[in-house]
């Protein structure tokens, strides 16, 4: 219809022209996308000038240019095209959907146009992700898609973040994404060895329509990367990408005492150091920054180089990477090394295509362990944060030294042994490859083919040194050569194969896809190790066995535990597919599926699950053609997902659950021994997830403004929970199905061009909003009980906090007070029967982000400010900071100053006297909503024509940051963690310099 | 060659149609069904062999001193006992004792049943028979004591056999099993049934590290005193003290070297390299570990980091002539005399617990003491007392202390039964110092001696608490929140 019309127009515009001047040539034409439809908003210009203009609402344009100029067509989703100007002066384009899929959503082996799917998708493209300091491109995610929930509570590089999408579905399962590369499915807690810069696209499915796909593991939505490839008859591209960033710490809002209000309160109070000193000698104590010995500012440099270049019939990406970055907290860094190879080709008949994707990735990740711990001599962060600022790290000399007097005050330098002394790194291969080929059949039908699978080859050993302080410390009498060493390998190996036949067939205006698949998947684990008790300092190398010391006769000192152990689990299903679009205005798919799991082999192995997604292409109807939107579509899904891990953890949690077990263990007296290991439950089933999604997607004003719009309820059922039962079972839980759970929801992306320039190099500005909304409801427990303290009650939202209520100082005494279970004052709560339900969770109410884009004659600046509501979490540091009874062990809280006495009995905390600081309650239960400035980037794209004659094709350099400013109530280091746990190793604040050139 | 094209998609596309079994129904490797655990008599060794591994002690030793008057902060404390208000006699259903010995004890009762019922399958070989009654012995024998130590923590009162006890756990319970508890004298009738059973299985008269006839004998002592059957407990105590005797000084000294066994009726071996071989979780009921990292995180000495200390008020009990004070009182600790009066008590008074200086070379390891023959001594002493055989009670307190000061002291005499019973308390103390016997003794005599919990001053600022009165609800454990949570049936202690 819209064809018809632009044809008069185009007519209009031809009349106009022909005033012009006979030797610059006007070109007309109309540009259209793959499927034949108008452009809107394209860019026609002139190569090597400033010249240039866009397409109109029918995708026509108008330019003068000279024969033998060349026309560059771009459009943001598309492969730019070049043609030369020749004698004719009409030119139309057909563009191809590119590297960046935007408009290309993919849901599993079949892509279609984001017109006729009818799914939630949200999809981001490569520039979003490269450029951006973080080893792990998991964390790059985080506030860019609406309903995605990205938790990273470690600054270790490449550490594992929690990934959420539209809430926690489950209790006791697995709550995170499935994640597929190229169509291999992967492991979803490891990402530190891939290079987030050969990821072209990645894609979140969120509903049950886009799902189906992967019904056995997809209830908690789906994340699908794809990786950059070549493209056929093009000529060899180069592209290299350098990056150096430097990391430091955020700071906390703690208010810690300098030596001298410290050892002065520990002198008023006769504890510590502080007692035994002079006023004089007090002021002559330095003030020592311990949280900048443990953290140190980080330096982290990356390279990438990308090589891709295709003929008539293959088509090949190649990638090599490297990346050396430094962790912010000593003896904590990352090094990787990738190597990616992408090949695609078809025969000549087209009938035959195939698709290689290989990558092999090798890190050495160094990654101390404690973190998180309360052990002194362990946890550097303890020691970073609590250490007293009177000592320096001049106090330390060796680990025998700090064996007497053994004391907590010297918390720094046992840390400062252990950095001397300790050793903890592993390695990582990890390969990850799939071969997909289909083959045409006949003109209707085609089989096709993913092959994949997903290797990771773990070493890790750690090591404490003979003569460290722990070492010392722990040895037995007569021990003179102490320490350890631990090795331990695993091995990991998973395949999957998804095999289709898939039917399609064309009638007048309507298409019909019909597609039979069937997926099978086997995960293969083994590790073994061994434990060295023993370690000669004379030939001692930490991962070298030469210092190992033997077993003897006279004691059992020596003896080394070692470990092995094989694991298997395994999933089949089959499936059909169909699919059914009325020229491209009405749309229906439908799935059903029957699913097995391992896991249930002894109970109920086979789950059914089900979807339907409709459409309506509002924009596509002619009572819509003068309509200001230029796309208008209203989805619909509803669906059924299983999910089978029942423990959440991963591929090898859980997986005899069913069984009634006894194991071989270490008994009385060390002797061996036969105990019952595992109680089965032979009921267990499939956790059904069965989400309703309607959600609309909108362009208008000449794609000014675009966006969509989601609102969806999930319902869980049969959940996976841990059902207490009595003692006498030698347990006190047991895993089972029961209850229902709920989250309901909203999703919003909008983005607007609120200035859009008409030339080449003029001003843009983008803004765009992101932003979810989740309620978390437990409708039931599956054995009627109304509360499970520690995971909710009926009505509430998931792990609710169940505590006694704090109410402040006691102006008369300088006493805590707290509420008891009737809201009456108390000082004295019962810690047991004065809790509540509070209404609070450490999971967000709302979240997502907002950002302003600009650029200008090839400079750009862009921001994405996060922001996350509804979160409390314990701020157990802080506690630690208020706590008198570390008073000459550890650091120290100004807040301090402002405690009760009889003088001060408005005073904001107790009296350091009070007679009730054994409670806490709700005390440290603090806010931690946030905005964050997360992103920022500035940046310059340096104009082709300055780059002509030079065997480079385009240049782009950028400054950017990280983490850069955040408002909070909160007082931590790292607001963003969303953990209880306190002494956490914080993510950093980094600035990147980055350059990109391409030949 | 099209028509091969054809048929390798054919065949490649139908290999995920017909290959699925391999990937659903998968057995894992090294796995043994409870079925087939049982099967012959080297089997059900090896279960009793895991079941007494279910056997700790730590809790009870940990919760007697903390709850009651046996420490005091360490100079190394972190909070421990502290934070969580153990030291301030703060203990409900969520404490971390009741559950640690409720799920302890029951696993330990579950563990014994298996090997009980799993005996019925096992073939019993030729000459076997000796050694399979001794497996199901020492199982009676275990599950006894492990009935009677709950008992002793969670009934209101050990006279009243219509009184709650625990669930008799006699048999392999189901998972849907919600059950109340019984009362005492059901707990006692199927103590006695198995004791009963036990003594004519066992082979062995007395072993130290294995239930014998004689941890039979002790154990029946022990319930007869509980029970106030005194001259029941002055007979079974009386005759095991005969056995054993006391041990010389020496002997008392190795004896927490676990080098000598002279008074040893029945102790839980600990070795290196067994699952208790580790530090446990410091500062809590729930210990798990070595028994004196109840009190110290590295070794038992000064510099071994000690969080808790031995109590002022007992230390000032401990004669240094007595060898139980050097057994107690490590030789390193800072004495200060003027304690009550030093500016900074905690950094001048150092008292270092020395009971588990370790074994085998590693620090704070020690076998666990269950039945020593001074405890059938001091039931003697306790059952004549109470009988009003004032001068019996006065002879065994002064061979008690004959013996622990290596030299004849004066002879006690008793003018009430009240102060016969008050000199039983204390010697109990000094005896069973940090070996888990102060709470039940303080519950069970404190009122008929005249004796209560008795903290220093200066330790109870420490402590943030002095006194319990004796007449407190908190003198009976808890049912812990993890069986409330699970079982409806269950019924809560009173005050809780």
């Amino acid at each position: 219809m819209k064809t018809k019309f632009s044809g008069i127009l185009a007519l209009l515009l031809v009349l106009v022209v022909q005033l012009s001047f006979a030797q610059q040539k006007t070109i007309t034409g109309t540009v259209n996308d793959d499927s034949g439809l108008p452009l809107p908003g394209a860019n026609v210009i002139i190569k090597g000038s400033n010249t240039g203009t866009q397409t109109d609402f029918d995708g026509n344009y108008s330019i003068s240019a000279a024969t033998g100029q060349t026309l560059m067509f771009s459009y943001v989703g598309f492969d730019t095209q070049e043609i030369a100007v020749g004698a004719s002066s009409s030119i139309n384009v057909n563009m191809a959907a590119g590297n960046s899929l935007q408009e290309v959503v993919i849901i599993g082996n079949v892509n279609s146009t984001k017109e006729k799917s009818s799914s939630a998708t949200f999809t981001l493209s490569a520039e979003t992700i490269e450029a951006r300091p973080n080893a792990s491109f998991v964390q790059t995610l985080s506030g860019q898609v609406p309903g995605l929930n990205i938790s990273t509570a470690s600054g270790q590089p490449g550490a594992n973040s929690t990934v959420r999408i539209r809430g926690v579905s489950s209790i006791n399962g697995d709550t995170e994404p499935l994640f597929i590369i190229d169509g291999a499915p992967v492991d979803q807690d490891n990402f530190r060895s891939l290079n987030p810069n050969e990821i072209a696209s990645v894609s979140v499915l969120k509903d049950a329509g886009a799902t189906a796909i992967y019904g056995n593991r997809g209830a908690n939505g789906v994340i699908i990367i794809k990786t950059k490839s070549g493209k056929f008859n093009s000529k060899l591209k180069m592209t290299y990408t350098g990056t150096v960033n430097v990391a430091s710490l955020q700071s906390n809002d703690y208010n810690l005492m300098d030596s001298q209000e410290l050892l002065t309160l520990e002198k008023e109070r006769n504890s510590g150091l502080g007692a035994t000193l002079t006023d004089e000698e007090i002021a002559g104590y330095d003030t020592f920054d311990w949280a900048d010995y443990f953290f140190d500012p980080a330096i982290t440099t990356s390279h990438t180089l990308n090589v891709s270049n295709g003929g008539d019939n293959i088509a090949s990406f190649l990638s090599l990477g490297f990346h050396d970055q430094e962790g912010l907290l000593k003896q904590s860094s990352l090094k990787r090394f990738n190597i990616r190879a992408n090949v695609n080709g078809n025969s000549e008949n087209d009938k035959f295509s195939y698709k290689l994707n290989l990558s092999t990735n090798f890190s050495r990740s160094d990654e101390p362990n404690s973190i998180g711990s309360g052990a002194i001599n362990r946890n550097y962060v303890l020691g970073a944060y609590q250490s007293v600022p009177y000592l320096s790290d001049a106090d330390y000399t060796n680990g025998e030294a700090l064996l007497s007097p053994l004391s907590f005050v010297n918390t720094p330098l046992f840390l400062i042994d252990r950095l001397n002394t300790y050793t903890r790194y592993e390695e990582e291969l990890k390969m990850i490859g799939s071969l997909q080929g289909s083959y045409k059949l006949t003109d209707n039908l085609t089989a096709s083919a993913i092959l994949s699978s997903d290797y990771q080859d773990q070493n890790l050993v750690r090591a404490e040194g003979p003569t460290s302080f722990n070492a010392l410390l722990f040895a037995e009498s007569g021990n003179d050569t102490p320490g350890f060493q631990q090795q331990q390998y695993t091995r990991q190996f998973a395949f999957n194969q998804l095999t289709s036949l898939v039917w399609n067939k064309e009638f007048d205006k309507q298409s019909l896809n019909v597609g039979l698949y069937s997926e099978y998947f086997k995960a293969h684990f083994y590790t073994y190790g061994f434990f060295n008790e023993g370690l000669n300092a004379s030939t001692f190398f930490p991962g070298d066995g030469s210092a190992f010391v033997d077993d003897n006769a006279d004691n059992d000192f020596f003896v080394d535990p070692v470990n092995a152990n094989i694991a298997e689990s395994g999933l089949f299903s089959y499936f059909t597919r169909v699919d059914y679009d009325y020229d491209t205005k009405y749309g229906v798919t439908g799935t059903f599926r029957r699913d097995a799991s391992s896991r249930f082999a002894e109970s109920n192995k086979w789950g059914n699950f089900y979807s339907i997604a409709a459409r309506w292409n509002i924009s596509n109807e002619a009572f819509m053609e003068n309509s200001i939107f230029d796309v208008l579509k209203l989805r619909a899904s509803y669906g059924t997902a299983g999910n089978q891990d029942v423990t959440g953890g991963g591929l090898f949690g859980g997986l005899n659950l069913t069984q009634s077990l006894f194991a071989t263990t270490g008994g009385y007296q060390g002797a061996n021994s036969l105990q019952l290991s595992q109680i089965p439950n032979t009921d267990l089933k499939w956790e059904t997830v069965t989400s309703t999604n309607v959600g609309i997607d909108f362009e208008l004003a000449n794609r000014r403004v675009r966006g969509s719009l989601d609102g969806y309820q999930k319902v869980t059922t049969d959940l996976f929970l841990n059902q207490p039962i009595s003692s006498i079972n030698a347990t006190t839980v047991l895993n089972v199905n029961g209850g229902e759970m709920q989250n309901t929801g909203v999703d919003l992306a909008l983005a607007y061009d609120f200035i859009r320039s008409t030339n080449e190099g003029g001003f843009n500005a983008t803004v765009n909003f992101v932003g979810n909304y989740n309620k978390n409801e437990i409708i039931e427990f599956g054995s009627g009980e109304e509360e499970i303290i520690g995971t909710g009650r009926v009505g509430g939202k998931i792990f609710e906090y169940f505590d006694y209520r704090y109410a402040g100082v006691n102006p008369e005494n300088g006493n805590q007070q707290f509420l008891d279970v009737d809201g009456n004052i108390t000082e004295d709560p019962n810690p047991d029967t004065d809790r509540v339900w509070l209404d609070q969770s450490i999971i967000p109410d709302f979240e997502g982000s907002a950002g302003l884009n600009f650029d200008y004659n090839g400079f750009f600046l862009s921001t994405q400010f996060n922001y996350t509501i509804g979160v409390d979490r314990y701020d157990f540091e802080q506690a630690s900071f208020q706590d008198i009874d570390n008073l000459g062990q550890f650091r120290l809280s100004r807040d301090l100053f402002d405690s009760w006495t009889p003088e001060n009995t408005g005073a904001e905390f107790p009296s350091l006297d009070a007679t009730n600081l054994q409670f806490s309650g709700t005390r440290y239960l603090t806010n931690a909503d946030f905005v964050r400035l997360r992103f920022a980037q500035f940046g310059y794209n340096l104009p082709s024509k300055y780059l002509q004659g030079t065997s480079l094709s385009a240049l782009r350099m950028y400054l950017n940051g990280e983490n850069l400013v955040t408002f909070s109530d909160w007082r931590g280091f790292d607001v963003e963690a969303q953990s209880n746990t306190s002494r956490l190793y914080p993510t950093a604040r980094t600035f990147a310099f980055g350059i990109e050139i391409e030949f | 060659m099209k028509k091969l094209k054809y048929i390798a998609v054919f065949a490649l596309a139908s290999i995920g149609f017909t290959s699925c079994n391999d990937a659903i129904e998968i057995t894992q490797v090294g796995i043994l069904n409870s079925d087939a655990a049982f099967q012959t008599v080297a089997d059900l060794e090896l279960g009793l062999l895991g079941a007494y591994n279910d056997f700790d002690h730590t809790m009870q030793i940990q919760f007697n001193s903390v709850f009651t008057d046996e420490i005091s902060v360490g100079a190394d404390s972190g909070g421990q006992g502290t934070s969580d208000g153990t030291t301030a006699f703060v203990l409900n259903a969520g404490s971390a004792y009741p559950s640690a010995l409720w799920q302890n004890y029951n696993s330990a009762l579950n563990s014994v049943n298996r090997v009980i019922a799993g005996s019925e399958g096992v073939e019993i070989a030729a000459g076997e028979q000796g050694q399979f009654d001794n497996i199901l012995g020492q199982a009676y024998a275990l599950r006894a004591f492990a009935h009677f130590e709950l008992l002793s923590y969670l009934s209101t009162d050990y006279t009243d056999d219509s009184a709650l006890a625990t669930i008799l756990l006699d048999f392999v319970p189901g998972t849907d099993q919600q059950l109340p508890r019984n009362t005492n004298g059901e707990i006692y009738a199927s103590i006695t049934g198995d004791l009963a059973l036990a003594n004519s299985l066992l082979s062995n008269q007395s072993d130290a590290v294995f239930a014998s006839r004689d941890f039979v004998k002790a154990l029946r002592a022990r319930m007869a005193a509980y029970r106030q059957d005194y001259p029941t407990a002055n007979t079974l105590a009386s005759e095991l003290l005969g056995a054993y005797g006391l041990a010389n000084q020496t002997q008392y000294t190795d004896m927490y070297l676990d080098t000598d066994n002279t008074e040893i009726i029945f102790k839980l071996s600990r070795t290196i390299g067994d699952s208790y071989d580790g530090q446990g979780s410091t500062g809590s009921a729930f210990a798990g570990g070595w028994a004196g990292a109840n009190y110290a995180f590295v070794n038992s000495t000064i510099n071994g980091s000690p969080y808790f200390e031995m109590g002022r008020a007992v230390f000032n009990k401990l004669n240094p002539a007595d060898v139980r004070y050097s057994v107690n009182v490590e030789p390193s600790s800072l004495i200060d005399p003027n304690y009550q009066t030093s500016a900074n008590p905690l950094a001048t008074d150092i008292l270092v617990i020395g009971k588990y200086p370790g074994k085998n070379g590693q620090n704070l390891m020690n076998d666990l003491k269950i039945f020593k023959s001074s405890e059938m001594l001091l039931i003697a002493a306790e059952a004549r007392a109470s009988m009003n055989d004032l001068g019996g009670a006065a002879a065994l307190i002064d061979q008690l202390r004959d013996a622990r000061f290596g030299s004849d002291q004066t002879a006690p005499s008793f003018a009430t039964v009240q102060e016969a019973l008050g000199a039983v308390m204390d010697e109990r103390r000094k005896e069973f110092l940090f070996e888990g016997h102060r709470y039940k003794d303080l519950k069970r005599l404190g009122a008929r001696a005249g004796r209560g919990i008795d903290r220093d001053p200066i330790d109870c600022n420490a402590l943030n608490a002095c006194d319990l009165p004796l007449s407190s609800n908190l003198f009976t454990v808890p049912i812990p929140i993890v069986e409330l949570d699970a079982n409806d049936n269950i019924q809560q202690n009173p005050g809780y």
